[in-house]
């Protein structure tokens, strides 16, 4: 599903963000990684949605080499990779419901089809009685929920989840957990970036630590262990 | 396609009205800009009418010996409106500038008086040349003194040409001034304008980003901000029109009775040329603000 191959990146003047890296995620797999700040994670985020291009080796997403991958090919990619993240990244002036819309709007769906599949998200991450709520009036977790409903419009095979507990109480950060898992098991493969450790250890998947840009640990149900 | 462009609209509209405070200052902004332009429109109509208008006033006159016959007269008159650059040559009879002198010193008897007890009329004829183009005066004189006839008594040229020698140096400066004003003043107001667009795109740059982030393309990300600016251009323009017309019609009485005699109509000037003005200014005006938001949603877009 997503390949890693001798990734390098490299911020002037002498930072290595990924130092040869290299990993492979199954379709379906609920993938942890882990790592102190400045170790490389939030980089491999950045190059597997196009935000970023490596210096040099290849990422490999589905069949689609996104390593040299167009600016006009970008919007196509993120279509594919649902996002979220730490700081939930809603509209203000928008209502729940139209933040998530508005991931459709832009694509160019019609009114049918937006009306049909953003009260079904809605349900599914649990805020149809929030619908017409705006991001300030609900609490983070919910603010949490509508992001991912936001992410998975397209029902992207993969959902990319950066410190998405980062900003909530254990309560929240528990419930988007469980969410994150449910949806695991519809078929998406979940890659969560977090430094979360209690969130890392009660999950008991897979475990991929990473320090100075390198993969130091993989574990098939490994722990936070840095 | 037509969805997304029905869609590019509506977000275009919404942007202007959801940020209705930051929309009003960009086109309050725009509009002082438009206002200001025309009024330094206006200020050098003004002034180049006032030039053409004492340019006018300056003509050359022939004074011609007494008791010539009218026949000869009004043959040099012909050969003299056939030189190139003259526009109107008008005859004065001795009669004609007596009665004139009369009219002139009415109020004055003690001339009118001095004038009766001359026995024949003093003045003589004379045939007052009009240039088409007075920046060419140099050349009409030469043309002129080489014409020799027995006719003519004395030619006036030389005072005058020192006096068209001095409006032509004075209209000069006033120009090359107003040109460098004018282009500092639009320099400064283009920044402004460039800038307060870039403000607007400022505010919604987290909306740029999440666009991005959940796949919109770099045109449908860029176009509703395009289409917010040409709705500012295309009511900064009407505004300023709405707002200058009146003020035009407040000055014009004011202007007919400062320069009285001069004949300078800067509301049928604008009447007649509104259509090139505006549309020059509406493109002058889109321009740059569709210049700032490509720039500025490009700088906020690219991740």
């Amino acid at each position: 599903m997503i390949k890693f191959n001798q990734a390098c990146k490299f911020y002037p003047p002498q930072t290595k963000a990924l130092d040869n890296l290299s990993l492979h995620i199954q379709p379906g797999e609920f993938v942890s990684i882990v790592g102190q700040s400045g170790s490389g994670k939030t980089t491999m985020v950045k190059c597997l949605i196009g935000e970023e291009r490596l210096d040099s080796g290849k990422i490999i997403v589905g069949d689609w080499d996104i390593t040299r991958i167009s600016n006009r090919e970008i919007p196509y990619l993120r279509r594919q990779i649902g996002v979220i993240f730490q700081d939930f990244k809603l509209l203000p002036k928008k209502t729940l419901a139209e933040n998530v819309a508005f991931a459709l709007q832009v694509c160019g769906k019609s009114p049918k089809k937006i009306n049909a599949i953003v009260p079904r998200l809605m349900k599914i991450v649990g805020l149809n009685e929030q619908m017409d709520r705006y991001p300030g009036e609900v609490s983070g977790g919910e603010q949490q929920r509508a992001a991912i409903a936001r992410a998975l419009v397209y029902q992207p095979k993969i959902l990319l989840a950066d410190e998405p507990t980062g900003n909530l109480d254990s309560i929240n950060a528990e419930e988007i957990i469980d969410l994150l898992q449910k949806i695991n098991k519809f078929g998406t493969t979940v890659i969560l970036v977090t430094h979360n450790r209690e969130v890392v250890n009660n999950l008991n998947k897979r475990v991929l630590t990473v320090s100075d840009g390198r993969l130091v640990s993989d574990q098939a149900k490994g722990k936070y262990i840095i | 396609m037509l969805l997304s462009l029905a869609r590019i609209i509506k977000f275009g509209f919404q942007d202007v009205w959801r940020n209705f405070w930051l929309s009003l200052a960009t086109i309050m902004i725009l509009i002082l800009t438009l206002f200001s332009v025309n009024l330094l429109l206006s200020l050098r109509i003004i002034g180049q009418a006032a030039v053409d208008n004492l340019k006018n006033r300056v003509d050359i006159s022939i004074y011609l010996k007494q008791g010539v016959s009218e026949d000869k007269i009004l043959n040099l008159r012909a050969r003299l409106a056939n030189i190139n650059n003259v526009q109107e040559v008008v005859y004065t009879s001795q009669a004609d500038a007596l009665e004139s002198f009369r009219q002139r010193y009415q109020a004055n008897p003690e001339i009118l008086q001095a004038l009766q007890q001359l026995d024949q009329n003093p003045l003589t004829s004379s045939l007052v040349i009009k240039p088409k183009d007075p920046s060419l005066y140099e050349n009409l004189i030469e043309e002129l003194n080489q014409i020799q006839d027995p006719l003519i008594a004395s030619r006036n040229f030389q005072d005058n040409k020192k006096l068209l020698d001095k409006i032509n140096y004075i209209t000069d400066k006033i120009n090359d001034i107003a040109i460098i004003i004018s282009s500092i003043f639009l320099m400064i107001m283009l920044l402004v304008i460039f800038n307060s667009v870039r403000l607007a795109i400022y505010s919604h740059r987290q909306e740029i980003i999440i666009m991005k982030l959940v796949g919109a393309s770099n045109f449908f990300i860029k176009a509703p901000f395009l289409f917010s600016s040409l709705i500012y251009t295309i009511t900064g323009v009407i505004l300023t029109a709405v707002i200058f017309y009146p003020f035009l019609n407040i000055l014009q009485p004011y202007l007919d009775t400062f320069f009285f005699g001069y004949n300078i109509d800067l509301l049928s000037y604008f009447n007649s040329r509104w259509l090139e003005i505006a549309g020059l200014q509406f493109l002058g005006i889109a321009a740059v603000n569709l210049l700032a938001s490509y720039l500025a949603v490009g700088k906020y877009s690219k991740i």
